[in-house]
């Protein structure tokens, strides 16, 4: 069970989530230089918009194959609905305004979403349960789940469509013009709200397929979820480079496969007994980000840019 | 639009039609009445909280609603320009009036219709309850006849009329809006406080040390507060009475004054801080107020990192956290890794500080290289890592150093030169328990940060802090070495909070890893620090302890409150930083920057106001 090829197939599902979180963090900062720190509460409100279709809208037994697709559709509106009215009503006001201001209206928000969570959604001031897709194969060495494999297919499937989106389509080269310089872009004719606000769309989006699939692989979420994943995914924005798409999933896949392979194998280094399992991956994955801020500060892709004053 | 309103000389009538004297009359009768009506009976039960059952003897509530009358009694007299009272007004507007009127007519309102909620029915009130509330909604009435304020504020009234004129036609939001600039004409605080006569300067320290006096007295009157009731009309009524003072200026002329009598003012306000105890009977007020001190200290030691320099500490509380558990190992606790290690007193906080200090450069070094985002992230991590490294290192899962989710319990009290902080001390017939030498030491810890916080930010590397905080790049091109500065700033920070980490240490008597987080519902926590010093004002020495102060005593007296607290801050976050986010005392530089109008050279008008009302509402 615990074989290498485990472990980082482990690590490998775990960034992937970390990734596509992160996709959110990294494009809103790419166009708007502003960390969205609610946007581990979008994810967090994705998991619980999919939670409200399954168990309040689908009738019971629904087979899974009509229910997952239904629940991404029910989380993902929940998510973007939620991203974008923080955009609208939260951040536009606030563009301008110092650095501060809308860093700590994310902080706001992002209390104010998990204690409505906590106080309004039917018994979420505990974990629920979450439908899970349990069923297990064997490939070689590796065993993974039926929630693995749509995992791997929704973060392949999301990026692509991404980076299609964003290499060919007008509206995605309209959003690299304005990443790359806002007043011109606008001067260009490129309405940069629309440009913010489907940003946000997207993140929200990416958000609401890694809620349903953390979902689907621990069976459970509760309204803390997004807080510590949040952390993480920002962390991996960071390793790979923000701004940069391809960096933020390049940074969770590392960022996931460090901390797992951390917390399986560190406890073997001699004087480091007692700092493996799980209890210390976050300290892991923490100092990696310590690490590469020291040594490249750019990340992993990134490039340097000058501060904009 | 400012002509055509301005020619009217005569002063308009109020909001409701009445002749000026009659509307005075009212107001002043009102007041006078709403005072008397404390005196009566309000219930024939002593189930309610306080006692109000006895006529002639003014019990809890009533004595809220008896100050509320008396104030309006005092700005009306003023407004009849009674000698001696003049200074209560010294724009002549009639702002305070109505504010009080209506601080008055709240807290008379609300605690009738608590009897009648608590005690199930309108027929537990006595007639008094009736009187009272006849009388503050008369000087309610009599104060919204008065004219309006002076000067600009007449414009806003004309909207106002206006759309109550034009009724539903235009749009529901527009109404809406002309009644809050109507309402705002009242309260508004006038542009010009004609400046105060000169006064000798025994008697201007003579007016701060009233004024000191006073504060203390309502803060502890805050504090005492038995029952949540009682809280919520005492907040009521001072939210109004503060207003009050401000739209009528006369927080502006204190604050002149303090300006010139700094250290003077600081004295006192250390002088009431020290008397605090010695008002108190019982230790849990104290207990209270030391908490407030720990609570606000952290804030203050916080606000220099955010307030001064602009870098947004996240996990800030975490260096609470690394004093405290500094302080429990080396107290000589019998659970403590190092129990035969007993250090005293001055050299545990200092190793607490340095402990702190280490971490803050540890965390700082890296990341203030990098632009100000990262930092909020990395302290964020750092704080969720201590938590849960704390958490870990109990032996099984982590090195056994911290016993893990038990904490560190049974910390030794201190003791200086036999001076035992567990025991009561008498001094001079006052009796002082436990937690009334805690808080005394907390004061003193306090004033050590107010002092490194005032010399610090008018200093050379203060002015570096704010050059800093203001443009980074600009400050770097005038030769400031930005990382240097911002690592003093951070690091200073973080041995601040870990002196008071040690202290609270002792007070708690243990420390265990669960406060220590980023959002919880009881502070401290790193968004509660926040918070306080956002609500309170940033790079202000007052603020964050107000914030502080309010943001302890709202959870600790409303209980019902508890779970929706996080709720309610994370909004309130929200809406400060859209529409007042330079907090409830507002830096001077901070309020020009947070309202900058993007052009350089030209004044404007609108961005100074103080009311949400005036700024746009539809924007």
């Amino acid at each position: 069970m615990n074989t290498l090829p485990q472990q980082l197939a482990n690590g490998l599902l775990l960034g992937s989530m970390y990734g596509l979180i992160a996709i959110g963090y990294t494009m809103v900062y790419g166009i708007v230089q502003l960390i969205n720190f609610a946007h581990g509460e979008i994810f967090m409100t994705g998991a619980f918009g999919a939670l409200t279709v399954y168990f309040y809208v689908l009738p019971d037994n629904t087979a899974m194959i009509i229910a997952v697709p239904l629940m991404l559709i029910g989380g993902a509106l929940v998510a973007i609905l939620i991203a974008v009215g923080a955009e609208r009503f939260a951040y536009r006001p606030l563009r301008g305004a110092p650095r501060l201001a809308p860093l700590i209206t994310a902080i706001g928000l992002s209390l104010a979403l998990q204690e409505v969570v906590r106080n309004f959604y039917p018994d979420a001031d505990r974990a629920r349960a979450f439908p899970g897709l349990d069923a297990t194969h064997d490939i070689g060495s590796v065993t993974i789940k039926d929630a693995d494999i749509f995992l791997i297919v929704a973060a392949i499937v999301c990026m692509s469509g991404l980076a299609f989106f964003v290499r060919r389509s007008r509206t995605g080269r309209a959003m690299q013009a304005t990443a790359q310089d806002p007043d011109t872009a606008q001067l260009m004719g490129i309405d940069t709200n629309r440009i913010i606000v489907i940003a946000f769309a997207i993140g929200g989006f990416f958000a609401a397929v890694a809620a349903v699939a953390y979902g689907l692989k621990y069976g459970n979420v509760d309204y803390r979820m997004g807080f510590l994943m949040g952390l993480k995914a920002f962390t991996a924005a960071v390793l790979g480079g923000i701004g940069n798409i391809y960096g933020a999933m390049l940074g969770g896949i590392v960022l996931g496969v460090a901390e797992t392979l951390a917390s399986a194998y560190i406890d073997g280094i001699p004087g480091m007994q007692q700092l493996g399992g799980q209890g210390w991956a976050n300290v892991w994955a923490f100092c990696l980000l310590i690490i590469v801020l020291l040594v490249r500060p750019q990340g992993l892709l990134g490039e340097r840019v000058a501060d904009r004053a | 639009m400012t002509d055509l309103t301005k020619t009217t000389t005569a002063p308009e009538p109020g909001l409701i039609p009445l002749p000026a004297a009659a509307a005075r009359a009212l107001t002043l009768v009102g007041g006078i009445a709403t005072a008397a009506s404390a005196f009566l009976a309000w219930t024939w039960t002593s189930e309610f909280p306080g006692d109000l059952t006895i006529t002639g003897y003014p019990g809890g509530l009533q004595w809220l609603t008896f100050t509320g009358g008396l104030l309006i009694t005092l700005f009306a007299l003023s407004g009849y320009g009674i000698r001696g009272l003049g200074w209560l007004l010294p724009a002549g507007n009639n702002g305070p009036t109505v504010l009080t009127a209506l601080g008055a007519f709240g807290t008379t309102w609300f605690t009738v219709i608590a009897i009648a909620v608590n005690l199930d029915g309108l027929v537990n009130l006595e007639p008094g309850a009736y009187v009272a509330a006849v009388a503050s909604l008369l000087a309610v009435i009599g104060a919204f006849a008065l004219p309006a304020g002076a000067d600009e504020t007449h414009n806003a009234k004309a909207a106002f009329a206006a759309g109550l004129r034009k009724g539903g036609i235009p749009s529901n939001t527009r109404i809406v809006i002309a009644t809050f600039k109507g309402l705002a004409a009242y309260i508004g605080k006038p542009d010009r406080i004609p400046a105060p006569g000169a006064l000798a300067p025994w008697v201007e320290r003579a007016v701060i040390t009233v004024v000191t006096a006073v504060g203390l007295g309502v803060f502890t009157y805050g504090i005492d507060t038995e029952y949540g009731e009682l809280f919520i009309g005492y907040l009521i009524l001072v939210v109004f009475a503060m207003w009050a003072l401000h739209s009528a200026g006369l927080t502006d002329r204190f604050s002149r004054l303090v300006a010139h009598h700094r250290g003077f003012t600081l004295a006192m306000g250390f002088a009431a801080a020290i008397a605090f105890p010695f008002t108190q009977t019982d230790d849990h007020y104290a207990n209270i107020g030391v908490n407030i001190l720990i609570f606000g200290t952290v804030a203050l030691g916080l606000n220099i990192v955010v307030g001064l320099a602009g870098l947004l500490d996240l996990g800030y509380v975490a260096f609470l956290g690394v004093g405290a558990y500094t302080a429990a190992l080396v107290s000589g606790s019998e659970f403590s890794r190092f129990s035969g290690v007993q250090f005293p007193f001055w050299a545990a906080a200092l190793s607490g500080a340095a402990a702190s200090l280490i971490f803050g450069v540890l965390i700082g070094a890296p990341t203030l290289r990098l632009r100000g985002d990262y930092l909020a992230i990395v302290t964020l991590g750092f704080g969720e890592i201590f938590r849960i490294a704390v958490n870990n290192m109990d032996g099984v899962s982590g090195p056994d150093i911290t016993n893990g989710p038990n904490g560190i319990p049974s910390i030794p009290d201190l003791d200086f030169f036999g001076f035992k902080f567990g025991e009561a001390h008498d001094i001079g017939g006052f009796t002082l328990g436990r937690f009334a030498n805690y808080y005394l030491l907390m004061v003193l810890i306090m004033a050590i940060v107010v002092l490194v916080y005032t010399r610090a930010a008018d200093s050379r590397i203060g002015r570096s802090w704010i050059a800093i905080r203001e443009d980074e790049t600009a400050a770097t091109a005038m030769g400031i070495n930005g990382f240097r500065v911002k690592l003093i700033a951070f690091a200073l920070g973080a041995s601040l909070a870990g002196l008071a980490g040690t202290v609270s240490a002792h007070v708690t008597y243990s420390v265990v890893p669960t406060p220590y987080q980023f959002a919880g519902s009881t502070p401290p926590n790193s968004a509660f620090l926040l918070a306080a010093v956002v609500l309170g004002g940033m790079g202000t020495v007052a603020g964050p302890l107000l914030g502080a102060a309010l943001l302890y005593l709202l959870p600790e007296k409303l209980v019902f409150l508890q779970d929706k607290s996080l709720l309610a801050f994370g909004i309130a976050l929200i809406i400060l930083m859209r529409f007042r986010p330079e907090g409830i005392i507002a830096n001077r530089r901070n309020q020009l920057e947070f309202h900058e109008t993007g052009q350089l050279d030209v004044p404007d008008t609108e961005t100074l106001a103080d009311d949400p009302a005036v700024t746009k509402a539809g924007a």
